[in-house]
């Protein structure tokens, strides 16, 4: 399946998905409008049927057409399964830092995430900039935060005895 | 009114408002100057420590970075052939043969007289259009305003990407992500969490949107460029030189303002624009693209040109006419400020204030260019793979400060992906995003107008100001079909 006939098939599943399940279901009418104020649910809605029509006009357009050239995507040579593996990856790593704040603490947790956001770009020529980043750096940041604007930042319930 | 300008003069004039321009600047070209990072970066970036300041040092703040990003692009684009920001990719062209020549610093010189003098220009454009653009617009009912928005919209999903289409798509996206959270009734739409009740902030969904896609990119595709800066060499722009680029630096800075004063064209189309004039009309026009200061002065007078300029519609009207502005919007709103033809009444001081800065800013520009033109040169070899998780690192904790919120970490986190999905299938985010902050007013317009008009749909054609944005809307579309047909059969040709 070529990239334009993919986009407009998820373009217009999206935006089906939204008009026919989401917005009955998750946009609720009020039992009394006043005057003549359209309902709620009219502006999503109407959104969405326009989205689901440009999404088949894209899909008419990629299957009538022949191809238009679209930009290349750099990429260092990867295959694409080692592409998809390494988003997988990261999104994972998004998910986990996420449910980590609240037994890490957020100091903890981000200090994770940074360090395992730059290896996984591939760096590791420059160790000491790395600890510094990963280190150093969310605690300069938090220390900044805390006392010049008075954040407080979630401590996680393993590491609350330690003050973080 | 020569009362309330001194006033503001007076209260702009501080160490502190000076500081945070100065700041401003330098963070805007240092960010600027590093190949990856655009303009909304910078300002996006910097979102989240506005909130504890006042509003006008806030904004000022923000127009500093957006100037001191616009001109930073050029740096790397003469001393490594990348520019920094979009807006630079003409400045490149002749730059670059510059710096190959040993005259990277002539060539920098020249970039920033011209975007200065640019600046300036287009400041003073701002000062005397906008008051008149906000008198006008103070007119217009419900009706009118929808329109209004809508012919932003159009322009900016017209002009943002290689696709109209595509760019409509965009905009589609961010009216319906806009419609998150509480509507104008009470009602909850699309609240799948409590947390979403309150509907998603601008700050989150902006920055997630435009600073994360940069680091999934890098680690899923691992891109990463390792170019060898060039030495700055001989540096003075001499009397002749500067006096000869003039009458380009002149009508580059006339172009960026007129340009920049539309919605959705912004400083890149005005820096061709001026550049390609420039050429076309100049003595030594052959010599452009080999090494010619007088493409570099025309290029970069038109960006930083069109930087004030954009900030006609959107305090004039309310209306954001490129990326960075739509940003500002949603600053400008954070900060209790609603632009647009009240704020004229309502804000008058404040007003003065932002306009005078933006004019002392102007002259910082200069000052701050010079002084660190060295330091720049080197920032451009910062390494992306270090670069980027730290700007992930600093969008975390400036989004968590915001609000105190883990959820809103969450949606930065999300917009970040939803972004590089939009990357892999070409759908420009500009649109999403001017969508995203215009959807509830439009929105809002729609349903009060036709709550006026008892239901009549008509009520959005019925006055001569609502027919000339409907005729502009299909002057958009009209111009930007043709311009992709077009673009189509020329690509068809060479196929073939």
């Amino acid at each position: 399946m070529s990239k334009p006939v993919l986009r407009g098939l998820v373009i217009a599943a999206f935006f089906a998905l939204t008009a026919f399940a989401l917005v009955p279901t998750f946009v609720p009418r009020p039992a009394f409008i006043p005057g003549f104020a359209p309902p709620p649910d009219m502006w999503p809605r109407a959104v969405s049927l326009i989205g689901i029509a440009l999404g088949l006009l894209a899909l008419c357009l990629a299957l009538t057409r022949p191809a238009a050239q679209e930009e290349p995507v750099e990429t260092d040579g990867s295959s694409p399964w080692r592409m998809g593996l390494r988003f997988a990856g990261l999104v994972g790593v998004f998910g986990l830092f996420l449910l980590l704040i609240p037994y890490l603490g957020f100091l903890l947790s981000t200090m994770a995430l940074t360090l395992v956001v730059v290896l996984m770009t591939g760096e590791r020529d420059h160790k000491l900039w790395i600890f510094l980043l990963s280190f150093v750096g969310p605690g300069l940041l938090l220390l900044f935060f805390t006392y010049s604007l008075g954040t407080q930042f979630p401590k996680g319930a393993l590491t609350k005895p330690f003050g973080f | 009114m020569l009362n309330e300008i001194l006033s503001a003069l007076q209260s702009v004039a501080t160490l502190q408002n000076l500081l945070i321009m100065i700041a401003g600047i330098w963070g805007g070209v240092i960010v600027g100057a590093i190949p990856g990072m655009t303009g909304t970066m910078a300002v996006t970036l910097a979102l989240p420590f506005t909130f504890y300041m006042d509003p006008v040092p806030s904004i000022l703040l923000l127009v500093a970075l957006y100037k001191g990003s616009t001109y930073g692009g050029s740096v790397s684009a003469i001393l490594i052939k990348t520019p920094g920001t979009a807006s630079a990719a003409c400045t490149a062209l002749d730059g670059y043969p510059l710096a190959q020549q040993g005259k990277a610093g002539k060539a920098l010189n020249m970039a920033l007289y011209s975007s200065v003098i640019g600046d300036f220009i287009s400041n003073l454009s701002l000062i005397f259009f906008a008051a008149p653009l906000a008198i006008l617009a103070l007119r217009i009912g419900p009706p009118e305003f929808f329109m209004l928005m809508l012919f932003a919209l159009t322009t900016v999903a017209g002009v943002s990407g290689n696709s109209l289409l595509l760019g409509l798509v965009s905009a589609a996206l961010g009216l319906l992500l806009a419609t998150v959270g509480e509507d104008m009734y009470g009602s909850f739409r699309f609240a799948f969490t409590p947390d979403m009740q309150a509907g998603l902030s601008i700050a989150p969904v902006l920055i997630g949107l435009f600073a994360l896609p940069e680091l999934i990119k890098l680690v899923v595709m691992r891109v990463a460029k390792k170019e060898k800066a060039a030495t700055l060499g001989a540096q003075h722009v001499t009397r002749e030189e500067f006096m000869g680029s003039l009458r380009s630096i002149l009508k580059g800075s006339v172009i960026g303002s007129v340009l920049g004063a539309i919605p959705g064209i912004g400083p890149s189309s005005a820096a061709f624009f001026s550049y390609g004039e420039a050429q076309r009309s100049s003595k030594r026009g052959s010599n452009f693209g080999k090494g010619e200061l007088e493409g570099i002065a025309a290029s970069e007078s038109a960006n930083n040109g069109a930087c004030g300029a954009t900030m006609i519609p959107l305090l004039a009207l309310g209306v954001p006419g490129d990326v960075i502005t739509g940003v500002m919007l949603g600053a400008f709103m954070i900060q209790g400020l609603t632009p647009g033809p009240l704020l004229f009444q309502t804000n008058m001081h404040e007003v003065y204030m932002l306009l005078i800065g933006m004019l002392i800013s102007s002259v910082l520009l200069f000052f701050a260019g010079k002084a660190t033109m060295r330091m720049f040169a080197k920032v451009s070899y910062i390494p992306q793979t270090l670069l980027t998780p730290l700007v992930l690192l600093l969008c975390i904790f400036g989004i968590y400060s915001i609000a105190s919120s883990t959820f809103d970490v969450a949606v930065l986190l999300v917009m970040g992906v939803v972004g590089f999905g939009m990357f892999l299938l070409n759908i420009p985010a500009a649109p999403f995003l001017i969508a995203f902050i215009l959807g509830p007013m439009l929105e809002e317009n729609l349903r009060r107008a036709m709550a006026i008009s008892r239901g009549d749909p008509s009520v959005l054609l019925s006055t001569p100001i609502t027919w000339i944005f409907a005729a502009l809307i299909v002057f958009a579309l009209g111009f930007t079909l043709r311009r992709e047909i077009r673009k189509t059969k020329t690509e068809r040709q060479v196929a073939q």
